[in-house]
Protein backbone atom coordinates (compact mmCIF):
# COMPACT_ATOMS: atom_id res chain seq x y z
CA UNK A 1 0.00 0.00 0.00
CA UNK A 2 1.39 3.66 -1.16
CA UNK A 3 1.96 5.32 2.12
CA UNK A 4 1.08 8.50 -0.05
CA UNK A 5 -2.85 7.43 0.74
CA UNK A 6 -2.00 6.76 4.18
CA UNK A 7 -0.75 10.45 5.46
CA UNK A 8 -3.39 12.38 4.47
CA UNK A 9 -5.92 10.20 6.84
CA UNK A 10 -2.55 10.20 9.70
CA UNK A 11 -2.22 14.03 9.25
CA UNK A 12 -6.17 14.83 9.42
CA UNK A 13 -6.85 12.72 12.48
CA UNK A 14 -4.00 14.37 14.41
CA UNK A 15 -5.26 17.74 13.42
CA UNK A 16 -8.88 17.63 14.17
CA UNK A 17 -8.27 15.74 17.28
CA UNK A 18 -5.86 18.25 18.51
CA UNK A 19 -7.78 21.06 17.38
CA UNK A 20 -11.48 19.75 18.26
CA UNK A 21 -10.27 17.64 21.97
CA UNK A 22 -7.81 20.39 22.07
CA UNK A 23 -5.21 17.84 23.36
CA UNK A 24 -1.78 16.97 23.25
CA UNK A 25 -1.58 13.98 20.33
CA UNK A 26 1.49 11.18 19.93
CA UNK A 27 1.66 9.44 16.85
CA UNK A 28 3.04 5.67 18.07
CA UNK A 29 5.01 3.21 15.88
CA UNK A 30 2.73 2.07 12.62
CA UNK A 31 2.52 -1.72 12.25
CA UNK A 32 1.34 -3.51 8.58
CA UNK A 33 -1.19 -6.53 8.86
CA UNK A 34 -2.49 -8.86 6.15
CA UNK A 35 -4.80 -10.94 8.44
CA UNK A 36 -7.51 -10.08 10.76
CA UNK A 37 -7.01 -7.85 13.65
CA UNK A 38 -9.21 -7.10 16.82
CA UNK A 39 -11.24 -3.65 16.94
CA UNK A 40 -11.66 -1.71 19.96
CA UNK A 41 -15.04 -1.70 21.33
CA UNK A 42 -15.91 1.40 19.18
CA UNK A 43 -15.45 1.79 15.54
CA UNK A 44 -15.99 4.28 12.94
CA UNK A 45 -15.52 2.98 9.53
CA UNK A 46 -15.56 4.98 6.45
CA UNK A 47 -15.46 3.33 2.27
CA UNK A 48 -13.86 5.04 -0.39
CA UNK A 49 -14.99 3.79 -4.02
CA UNK A 50 -12.72 5.48 -7.45
CA UNK A 51 -9.28 5.79 -8.37
CA UNK A 52 -8.58 5.02 -4.44
CA UNK A 53 -10.45 1.91 -2.99
CA UNK A 54 -10.75 0.41 0.26
CA UNK A 55 -11.83 1.20 3.81
CA UNK A 56 -10.80 3.65 6.88
CA UNK A 57 -11.45 2.48 10.28
CA UNK A 58 -10.90 4.32 13.63
CA UNK A 59 -11.16 2.62 16.28
CA UNK A 60 -11.07 3.61 20.72
CA UNK A 61 -12.28 1.56 23.92
CA UNK A 62 -15.96 2.93 25.00
CA UNK A 63 -14.25 4.84 27.84
CA UNK A 64 -11.98 6.96 25.11
CA UNK A 65 -15.35 7.16 22.97
CA UNK A 66 -17.24 8.67 25.64
CA UNK A 67 -14.66 11.15 26.79
CA UNK A 68 -14.32 12.44 23.13
CA UNK A 69 -18.26 12.74 23.12
CA UNK A 70 -18.14 14.84 27.04
CA UNK A 71 -15.40 17.13 25.66
CA UNK A 72 -17.29 17.70 22.00
CA UNK A 73 -20.89 18.51 23.53
CA UNK A 74 -19.31 20.30 26.59
CA UNK A 75 -20.61 17.77 29.44
CA UNK A 76 -20.66 14.92 30.96
CA UNK A 77 -21.90 11.86 28.63
CA UNK A 78 -21.90 8.60 30.52
CA UNK A 79 -24.04 6.42 28.13
CA UNK A 80 -23.25 5.76 24.37
CA UNK A 81 -26.29 6.74 23.10
CA UNK A 82 -27.95 8.37 19.71
CA UNK A 83 -26.25 11.90 20.77
CA UNK A 84 -22.74 9.78 21.17
CA UNK A 85 -23.15 8.00 18.18
CA UNK A 86 -23.80 11.46 16.45
CA UNK A 87 -20.73 13.28 18.08
CA UNK A 88 -18.11 10.04 16.71
CA UNK A 89 -19.70 10.18 13.57
CA UNK A 90 -18.93 14.34 13.06
CA UNK A 91 -15.56 13.62 14.24
CA UNK A 92 -15.07 10.75 11.17
CA UNK A 93 -16.43 13.25 8.62
CA UNK A 94 -14.20 15.76 10.37
CA UNK A 95 -11.38 14.18 10.19
CA UNK A 96 -12.72 12.60 6.34
CA UNK A 97 -13.23 15.49 5.04
CA UNK A 98 -9.63 16.72 5.87
CA UNK A 99 -8.43 13.85 4.23
CA UNK A 100 -10.26 14.05 1.08
CA UNK A 101 -9.35 17.51 0.49
CA UNK A 102 -5.84 16.49 0.88
CA UNK A 103 -6.13 13.41 -1.53
CA UNK A 104 -7.90 14.88 -4.36
CA UNK A 105 -5.69 18.07 -4.43
CA UNK A 106 -3.00 15.21 -5.08
CA UNK A 107 -5.25 14.52 -7.88
CA UNK A 108 -7.54 11.13 -6.85
CA UNK A 109 -11.06 11.04 -7.99
CA UNK A 110 -12.99 8.88 -5.29
CA UNK A 111 -15.91 9.03 -3.78
CA UNK A 112 -16.76 8.60 0.23
CA UNK A 113 -19.52 6.39 1.92
CA UNK A 114 -20.99 7.62 4.78
CA UNK A 115 -19.49 7.00 8.19
CA UNK A 116 -20.79 3.86 9.64
CA UNK A 117 -20.62 3.58 13.76
CA UNK A 118 -20.14 -0.33 15.18
CA UNK A 119 -19.95 -1.30 18.85
CA UNK A 120 -19.44 -4.33 20.55
CA UNK A 121 -17.28 -6.29 22.59
CA UNK A 122 -14.09 -8.67 20.49
CA UNK A 123 -14.53 -7.63 17.31
CA UNK A 124 -12.33 -7.71 14.48
CA UNK A 125 -11.71 -7.06 11.22
CA UNK A 126 -10.51 -8.89 7.95
CA UNK A 127 -9.40 -7.46 5.00
CA UNK A 128 -8.76 -10.20 2.38
CA UNK A 129 -7.59 -8.27 -0.58
CA UNK A 130 -5.60 -5.04 0.91
CA UNK A 131 -3.32 -5.47 3.69
CA UNK A 132 -4.20 -2.94 6.55
CA UNK A 133 -1.93 -0.36 8.26
CA UNK A 134 -2.36 0.65 11.77
CA UNK A 135 -1.19 3.99 13.02
CA UNK A 136 -2.14 4.30 17.08
CA UNK A 137 -2.83 7.69 18.70
CA UNK A 138 -2.44 8.43 22.29
CA UNK A 139 -3.63 11.00 23.96
CA UNK A 140 -4.17 12.37 27.17
CA UNK A 141 -8.06 10.73 27.07
CA UNK A 142 -6.85 7.52 25.56
CA UNK A 143 -5.80 5.90 22.65
CA UNK A 144 -7.37 6.07 19.38
CA UNK A 145 -6.02 3.87 16.33
CA UNK A 146 -6.28 4.78 12.39
CA UNK A 147 -6.85 1.42 10.74
CA UNK A 148 -6.25 1.91 6.38
CA UNK A 149 -6.51 -0.58 3.74
CA UNK A 150 -6.67 1.07 0.95
CA UNK A 151 -5.58 0.79 -2.83
CA UNK A 152 -4.86 2.45 -6.05
CA UNK A 153 -7.91 0.72 -8.72
CA UNK B 1 -30.15 55.56 26.95
CA UNK B 2 -27.70 53.21 28.37
CA UNK B 3 -24.95 52.00 25.50
CA UNK B 4 -24.99 48.13 26.46
CA UNK B 5 -24.51 46.06 23.46
CA UNK B 6 -26.75 43.96 21.96
CA UNK B 7 -26.54 40.56 21.85
CA UNK B 8 -26.28 38.90 18.40
CA UNK B 9 -29.62 37.47 18.33
CA UNK B 10 -31.82 40.40 19.63
CA UNK B 11 -33.56 42.77 16.69
CA UNK B 12 -33.54 47.08 16.11
CA UNK B 13 -37.23 46.01 18.30
CA UNK B 14 -35.63 43.78 21.01
CA UNK B 15 -37.56 41.04 19.74
CA UNK B 16 -35.07 37.91 18.73
CA UNK B 17 -34.14 36.52 15.52
CA UNK B 18 -35.73 32.52 14.92
CA UNK B 19 -33.95 30.10 13.31
CA UNK B 20 -34.57 26.90 11.78
CA UNK B 21 -31.83 24.41 11.42
CA UNK B 22 -32.21 21.49 9.45
CA UNK B 23 -29.54 19.24 10.03
CA UNK B 24 -29.66 15.05 10.48
CA UNK B 25 -26.69 15.46 12.84
CA UNK B 26 -28.35 15.56 16.58
CA UNK B 27 -24.65 16.41 17.52
CA UNK B 28 -24.85 19.40 15.23
CA UNK B 29 -28.17 20.55 16.00
CA UNK B 30 -27.56 20.56 19.81
CA UNK B 31 -23.74 22.36 18.95
CA UNK B 32 -25.99 25.19 16.78
CA UNK B 33 -28.36 25.38 19.38
CA UNK B 34 -26.32 26.06 22.06
CA UNK B 35 -23.98 28.28 20.15
CA UNK B 36 -27.26 30.76 18.84
CA UNK B 37 -29.00 30.84 22.21
CA UNK B 38 -26.11 32.19 24.08
CA UNK B 39 -26.42 35.08 21.96
CA UNK B 40 -30.17 35.37 21.91
CA UNK B 41 -31.52 33.83 18.76
CA UNK B 42 -34.62 31.72 19.14
CA UNK B 43 -34.93 28.06 17.13
CA UNK B 44 -37.86 27.94 15.95
CA UNK B 45 -37.43 24.63 15.03
CA UNK B 46 -35.12 21.99 13.78
CA UNK B 47 -35.20 19.13 10.73
CA UNK B 48 -33.42 15.85 10.61
CA UNK B 49 -33.75 15.70 6.56
CA UNK B 50 -34.58 18.17 3.83
CA UNK B 51 -37.64 16.76 3.12
CA UNK B 52 -38.83 17.46 6.62
CA UNK B 53 -36.54 20.85 6.53
CA UNK B 54 -38.47 22.24 3.65
CA UNK B 55 -42.28 21.20 4.91
CA UNK B 56 -40.85 23.29 8.05
CA UNK B 57 -39.72 26.02 6.19
CA UNK B 58 -42.96 26.29 4.80
CA UNK B 59 -45.33 26.09 8.42
CA UNK B 60 -43.13 28.43 9.64
CA UNK B 61 -42.93 31.23 6.84
CA UNK B 62 -42.73 33.89 7.51
CA UNK B 63 -41.42 33.64 10.72
CA UNK B 64 -38.17 32.35 10.03
CA UNK B 65 -35.55 34.62 9.63
CA UNK B 66 -32.53 32.48 8.43
CA UNK B 67 -32.13 29.00 7.85
CA UNK B 68 -28.82 26.73 8.58
CA UNK B 69 -28.83 23.73 6.32
CA UNK B 70 -26.71 20.68 6.18
CA UNK B 71 -25.66 19.81 2.91
CA UNK B 72 -25.52 15.96 3.13
CA UNK B 73 -28.34 14.55 4.33
CA UNK B 74 -30.19 11.41 3.76
CA UNK B 75 -33.50 11.50 1.88
CA UNK B 76 -33.65 15.13 0.30
CA UNK B 77 -29.58 16.59 -0.07
CA UNK B 78 -29.07 20.37 1.51
CA UNK B 79 -28.85 21.78 -2.53
CA UNK B 80 -32.08 20.38 -3.65
CA UNK B 81 -33.49 21.51 -0.21
CA UNK B 82 -32.05 24.95 -1.08
CA UNK B 83 -33.83 25.13 -4.27
CA UNK B 84 -37.40 23.99 -2.64
CA UNK B 85 -36.88 26.53 -0.33
CA UNK B 86 -35.96 29.27 -2.50
CA UNK B 87 -38.51 28.83 -4.82
CA UNK B 88 -41.15 29.02 -2.40
CA UNK B 89 -39.65 32.20 -0.41
CA UNK B 90 -37.16 33.99 -2.77
CA UNK B 91 -36.11 36.18 -0.05
CA UNK B 92 -35.14 32.96 2.05
CA UNK B 93 -31.86 33.66 4.25
CA UNK B 94 -30.47 30.18 3.81
CA UNK B 95 -26.52 29.91 5.44
CA UNK B 96 -24.93 26.44 4.64
CA UNK B 97 -22.99 23.85 6.96
CA UNK B 98 -20.34 22.17 5.23
CA UNK B 99 -17.59 19.51 5.32
CA UNK B 100 -14.14 20.02 4.25
CA UNK B 101 -14.00 18.73 0.84
CA UNK B 102 -17.33 19.89 -0.65
CA UNK B 103 -16.08 22.74 -2.64
CA UNK B 104 -18.23 22.19 -5.81
CA UNK B 105 -21.48 21.30 -3.34
CA UNK B 106 -21.13 24.93 -1.66
CA UNK B 107 -20.37 26.83 -4.80
CA UNK B 108 -23.51 24.69 -5.99
CA UNK B 109 -25.46 26.39 -2.95
CA UNK B 110 -24.33 29.77 -3.79
CA UNK B 111 -25.19 30.20 -7.06
CA UNK B 112 -28.38 28.73 -6.15
CA UNK B 113 -29.07 31.60 -3.28
CA UNK B 114 -27.56 30.68 -0.08
CA UNK B 115 -26.43 33.22 1.49
CA UNK B 116 -23.00 32.18 2.81
CA UNK B 117 -21.65 28.69 4.19
CA UNK B 118 -19.82 27.43 7.19
CA UNK B 119 -17.06 25.02 7.12
CA UNK B 120 -17.01 22.44 9.61
CA UNK B 121 -15.67 22.36 12.78
CA UNK B 122 -18.36 24.61 13.74
CA UNK B 123 -16.78 27.12 16.83
CA UNK B 124 -19.13 29.86 18.34
CA UNK B 125 -17.27 32.71 16.60
CA UNK B 126 -17.52 31.70 12.83
CA UNK B 127 -20.88 30.52 13.45
CA UNK B 128 -21.55 34.06 15.04
CA UNK B 129 -19.52 35.92 12.88
CA UNK B 130 -21.55 34.21 9.65
CA UNK B 131 -25.04 34.76 10.97
CA UNK B 132 -24.60 38.01 11.98
CA UNK B 133 -23.04 38.98 8.26
CA UNK B 134 -25.91 37.49 6.56
CA UNK B 135 -28.59 39.10 8.57
CA UNK B 136 -26.74 42.39 7.93
CA UNK B 137 -26.68 42.11 4.39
Amino acid sequence: MRVEYINPFVEASVSVIREVLDVEVKREQISLKSKAMPVLEIAVIIGLVGQVEGRVLFDMSRQTALKIVSKMNNEEIKEFDELAKATITELGNLITGRAVTKLSEMGYKFDVTPPAIFSGDNMEISDTEIEALIVPIETPIGRIEINVALREK
Amino acid sequence: MSDVKKAIGEKEDGSFYKVLIIDDSVFVVKQLTQILQSEKFEIIGSAQDGEEGVQKYKELYPNVDIVTLDITMPKMDGITTLEKIMEFDKNAKVIMISALGKEDLVKKALISGAKNYIVKPLDREKVLSRIEGVLKK
